[in-house]
Formats: C-alpha cells, structure tokens, sequence
C-alpha cells in the first residue's frame, strides 16, 4: 500500500510494506506511458521513470509539486468536488476515458498528450493515477488525416463534374454540389436514395452481379468507360449525360464513384456537327453532279458548234475570201480547246464522282494501258519511255492509267529539243507504301511553279508553244488525293523534272 | 430499190449531220426523219400523214426525245412482230451505263454513242452503213409488211 501524507508528501517516507507495493511499484515503472500519482489536492505523490523523460524534470523536482504545474489545465479540475458531486463521483465520471490534453515541460514547451485515470483508495484518501500518453505523433497524423479529408472533400466538392458514390445496392451514399446542382435536389434529398431516380436506366444494372460475374468484376469491366445514359432532374426534365465508374475499394462493401458529366452541350455541337457534315457532302455532291451535268450538256450544242465550223471549213476553204478562212480556222480552234477543256473537266469531275473502289491492283498494267493510248505521241515524238518493275498497288486501276498516262505525256510534251526520255521507277516507302517517280529530260520547272502547277487552268506557257487545257495536272492531283496520298514535283529548269507520288502498298504484298 | 433508214432525232443539227454523213458514205441512201417518239411510231406503223412511208431498212434511234422517248418507241417496235425485225440502232449522246443496259434489255440491236469529233462521227456513220446496211443479211422485211 502507498502511505502518503497530505500536504507535505516525502517520497522518502513512502513505505513499500509489502510484495504487492513493490509488484506496483516495478508495475508502474515498467508502464509505457508516463504514469503520475496525485492526491485529492492536486499534488504529485508518484511518478515513474517514463514521467520524468517526458516531462523533462528529475523525480524529486516534481513531488510535491501541483499537478498544474506538467497539466496546467484539464486535469486538476477533474479530481475537485463541487457543489453537485463529491470529488470520488466527480472522479468515477472520468474513468477509463482518454482525455486529452496539453502537457508542459520544465523547458517549457508543450506537448499533447492523452490521460486515463484510476483512483487508489488509500489510507490517505483517494489518490489518483494518471496514465499519460504523449500523443504528439497522433495528433499530427490525425491533423494529416484531416486535412487529407479535407482535401478530399475539397476535390470531391471542386470537381466539375457532379460526383455521385453509390453501394452495390444502388443507394447513393455520398454526393457534391455539382451533382446538387446538376439533378436539382438538396444534398439530404439525394443521400439514402436509389441512383435509380437519377439515373433511371444503365447504372444501376451495371452494378448488379448476375450468374456470370461478381458485383466487383461488374464495375470492373464498366471502370474507365464512358457510358452515354440519360438523367432525370428533380424536376422531371432529362438531359444527356456520361457516366465512368470506378470502384472505392474496401473490405466490406463495394462502393461506386460515379462522374457524372452534362455532355447536352456536347451532344448538342455534335448534331450541329453532324448538320454540317451532312450540308457540306450534299453540297459537295451536288457541286460534283453539276459539274458532272453541266459539262455533259455543255459539250451538246459545242459537238454543233465544232461540227459545223469543221464542215464549213472543208468545203469552203479557198472558196471565200483569205478572211474568210482566217474566221473559220479560229473557230474550228476555238471549238476544239473548248471540247478538249470540257473533256478534261469531265474527267477531273468525274474523278470524285466515277471513282471506282480500290482494289489491289498491277500498277505495270496500268503503266502498260497508259503508253498504249499514248502510242501515237510516243511514236510521233520518237520518246524512250522505260520502266522498272513495277509494285501492285492498291488503286482504281482505270484512274491509275490516267495518272500515268498524263504524268507521261506532260513528259514527252514539255520538251525543246533531243529525244525525250521517260523513266517510271517506284521504291518502297515508309507506312507500306511505294513512292513512285516520273522522271524525264524535258525543259523543266522553275521552283516557284511547283505548287502552282496542280491547280486548275494553271498554264506556263503560251498556247503556241504548247498546247493544253490546264487541267492534267490538277487531274493528276485529284485522283492521287483520292487514294490517299500526294503528289510533288522536283525539278531543275533545263535538265528534266520528276514527279512523285505515294500509293498505298497492296494486301498481298 | 433505195436503202429506206428511218432516223429519229428531235435535233436539227444532228440530222443534218447524219445526213451530211451518209452522203459522204452512200449516196443510196434515203433519209427519213421522224422528230419524236410519236411520229416515229406513226411511220413505222403508217398512221396519219405517213400513210405511203416504206418500211426502212434499219432504224437510227436517239434516246432522250420530246413526247415519246426513244425507251419506249425501243419496247413498242420489239413487241410489235411486224416491226421487231428490223435492226434499231441506238444513236444517243448518252454513254450512262443504265442507258445502255436498258437497251439491250429492250432488244436494241446495237448501242452507239455519238462521237464528239466530227471526223469520228463520220467514220462511225460509214461503219453503221458497212456493217448494217452492206455486211449484215437481213430478212426480206418488206414482204412481211
């Protein structure tokens, strides 16, 4: 048993007078927390070796001493009787709960720390044993915690999409102001409520489990997806939304995240999106189709035209006066550059509008039909035309011979003298395709001509040098487009020029 | 006996063509113009004012034509036994695919485009005239009519 006196304790005089008082003592010595007896008046009886440490005081420093002294407030207070309760009620209520308070060292820094009472019957009266736990690393995790929460929450509440977290039931269990907003309900309206009456259909059974699967491999598979589902207001009005789902994982329930995001906005450009798309290829269309047409029905009345002037041309020339002929050969020459500009137009409309599918085609064959409708301009210029083997391609074979068959004849066509050379040659190139090259001695192009050269009527030359509509080229550019790829001119003015152009490697190579 | 050929065309110019054409390849030859689907029918079947019009030796039919369109002056003379012998030549400035499956569909002969060159169109009536009024027997239509 502990002996002490009031007032003025020794702890000299404290008497272990049995084997229990010394298994206390080594107890309470062996304790992990700093343990302090105290008496009925708040002076220190007792403290242990743990006591000493923390509060920074040799033992005899502090018996004697006030309680006040190490736990300026909280704890004195508890052991007093007032008027309604007698100092052991007073005590009786404070047992076996942590409380919390701050401690104060003999350096005067302070640290906080949790106390557990006990009371002691004595001879002396009740003593009280505080057990105290510096609880400093706690309370700084704790304020970590909080603070994480607080972030969290933070974010849940920031996040521009309305965030919904419901359990595998389907019951919303936490929400933030953005889904407040979003559906019109208050927070308490929604919390405990069925997803259902938000989102009526495709969220709830994607959470369900069936024969197949479980509720966590349920939401396994709808994690990172945005769903497209419709939501219904408080109000009753719906409105688009995306949904992607991902799992809070804990060890007793399964609980869903949900982002919920207005896409009206969304979904309204996309129609409007999708108007245009429709406006500009009915358009297009209808361009091409009148383009189609036009030329159609303008080569009528010119068929009349150079008909007649070619007529009148054979059976009158040297028949009328020199002017005469003069009016009548421009006429006949005028007519058939119109035929021909009219021709090329059909044909350049046509590329978009006749386009065959593309098929895994030789591109040697049709290297080999264009030098064959070429054959009396080759002939007739007396042109080398050589070739490499060449790859199949994947191509419309009718286009490809037309792309051919012009590249070759601009050739054969733009030279001043000597014998004009072609080359077709093709290379592998990078992405599964075949860079081919047309390569000749012409006369060549001046740089600043290179891009010019693919558009529309776009001439270099005067018609009496050569003659031509404009078009081959933009022809050429046209169908090179429409499968896919492009086409370029490399060239140094008078020593020959070389156009290139990609085409998709075919499936069988 | 002249070579009787029936052309029906509703354009002025292309009928001068045609006959400017045909001079050039067989003076023997007699025209007769027919300006639309009706008039054609009206020929061959010697109605109205075509009451003494000869049986011709081949027809030159256009497609797109005023009243009557050359489709269906194509199914009347193939369903008709007295006319479905005699060669009908489409001669059109249409080269549309579905125009030219029609009218083999309709029994047409032969199907051509006109040529927009007026050397190829020439060479092309020379051919009509080689192939279809020398080369090719044809029964003695006239005697069934």
């Amino acid at each position: 048993m502990i002996v002490a006196q009031k007032g003025t304790f020794d702890p000299m005089q404290m008497t272990i007078s049995n084997e229990s008082d010394a298994r206390y003592r080594g107890l309470l010595e062996a304790a992990p927390d700093a343990m302090v007896v105290v008496n009925a008046t708040g002076e220190i009886v007792l403290l242990n070796l743990q006591a000493e440490r923390r509060f920074g005081y040799r033992r005899d420093e502090l018996v004697g001493q006030k309680i006040t002294t190490i736990i300026p407030e909280g704890f004195a207070e508890r052991l007093l009787a007032d008027g309604t309760r007698s100092a052991a009620a007073a005590l009786a209520q404070q047992i076996g709960t942590g409380i919390e308070l701050s401690a104060l060292r003999k350096d005067g820094s302070g640290f906080p720390i949790e106390i557990m009472l006990s009371p002691l019957e004595s001879d002396d009266g009740i003593l009280v044993t505080a057990a105290i736990r510096d609880i400093t690393v706690r309370k700084a995790a704790e304020q970590h915690l909080m603070q994480t929460e607080a972030r969290c929450r933070g974010l849940l509440e920031a996040a521009p999409d309305a965030m919904v977290v419901v359990d595998e039931g389907g019951k919303i269990v936490l929400v933030n102001a953005q889904a407040e907003r979003q559906f019109g309900y208050r927070r308490d309206e929604l919390l405990g409520q069925a997803i259902t009456s938000i989102i009526p259909h495709g969220f709830a059974e994607r959470l369900a489990a069936d024969s197949q699967r479980s509720a966590e491999d349920a939401v396994a598979q709808q994690i990172g997806t945005g769903i497209e589902l419709t939501a219904l207001r408080k109000d009753g009005s719906e409105f688009p939304i995306e949904i992607m789902l991902s799992p809070l994982g804990n060890a007793d329930e399964v609980l869903v995240t949900a982002a919920i995001r207005n896409i009206s906005a969304r979904k309204h450009a996309e129609v409007l999106l999708q108007i245009k798309i429709d406006e500009l290829s009915r358009s297009n269309e209808e361009l091409a189709h009148f383009a189609d047409i036009a030329s159609h029905d303008l080569q009528e009345p010119l068929r009349m035209v150079s008909s007649y002037t070619q007529l009148l041309a054979r059976r009158y020339k040297g028949k009328l006066d020199s002017d005469a002929d003069e009016f009548i050969d421009f006429a006949v020459d005028g007519a058939s550059r119109m035929q021909r500009l009219i021709q090329d137009l059909l044909i350049y409309s046509r590329v978009g509008t006749k386009g065959k599918e593309l098929l895994d085609t030789s591109s040697e064959r049709a290297f080999e039909y264009a030098i064959g409708n070429l054959g009396g301009v080759i002939a007739d210029s007396g042109a080398l035309v050589t070739h490499d083997p060449l790859p199949d391609v994947r191509a419309d074979e009718i286009q490809l011979t037309q792309l051919f068959q012009n590249l070759v004849a601009n050739a054969i066509k733009y030279q001043k003298t000597g014998v004009p050379t072609v080359h077709v040659s093709a290379a592998r190139a990078p992405e599964n395709k075949w860079m081919f090259s047309v390569k000749d001695n012409g006369m060549g192009i001046e740089p600043q001509y290179f891009d010019r050269i693919f558009g529309m009527f776009q001439r270099l030359h005067k018609r009496e040098e050569f003659s031509g509509t404009g078009i081959g080229l933009a022809i050429c550019k046209k169908i090179i487009e429409r499968h896919g790829g492009t086409i370029s001119v490399a060239s140094l003015a008078g020593e020959g020029s070389t156009f290139s152009f990609g085409l998709a490697a075919s499936t069988q190579t | 006996m002249p070579t009787e050929v029936l052309l029906v065309e509703d354009s002025p110019g292309d009928v001068r063509l045609t006959q400017e054409a045909f001079r050039e390849a067989n003076i023997a030859i007699k025209l007769h113009v027919a300006e639309d689907g009706v008039e054609a029918i009206e020929f061959l079947r010697r109605e109205g004012c075509h009451a003494n019009a000869p049986r011709p030796d081949l027809i030159l039919l256009d497609l797109n034509l005023p009243r009557m369109d050359g489709r269906e002056v194509l199914a009347l003379i193939k369903a008709d036994d007295g006319l479905k012998s005699i060669p009908t030549v489409i001669l059109t400035t249409s080269e549309a695919e579905a125009d030219i499956v029609k009218s083999y569909h309709l029994q047409a002969n032969c199907y051509l485009s006109k040529p927009v060159d007026l050397e190829v169109f020439e060479g092309l009536v020379k051919s009509i005239n080689d192939f279809w009024l020398k080369r090719a027997k044809l029964p003695k239509g006239r005697e069934l009519g």
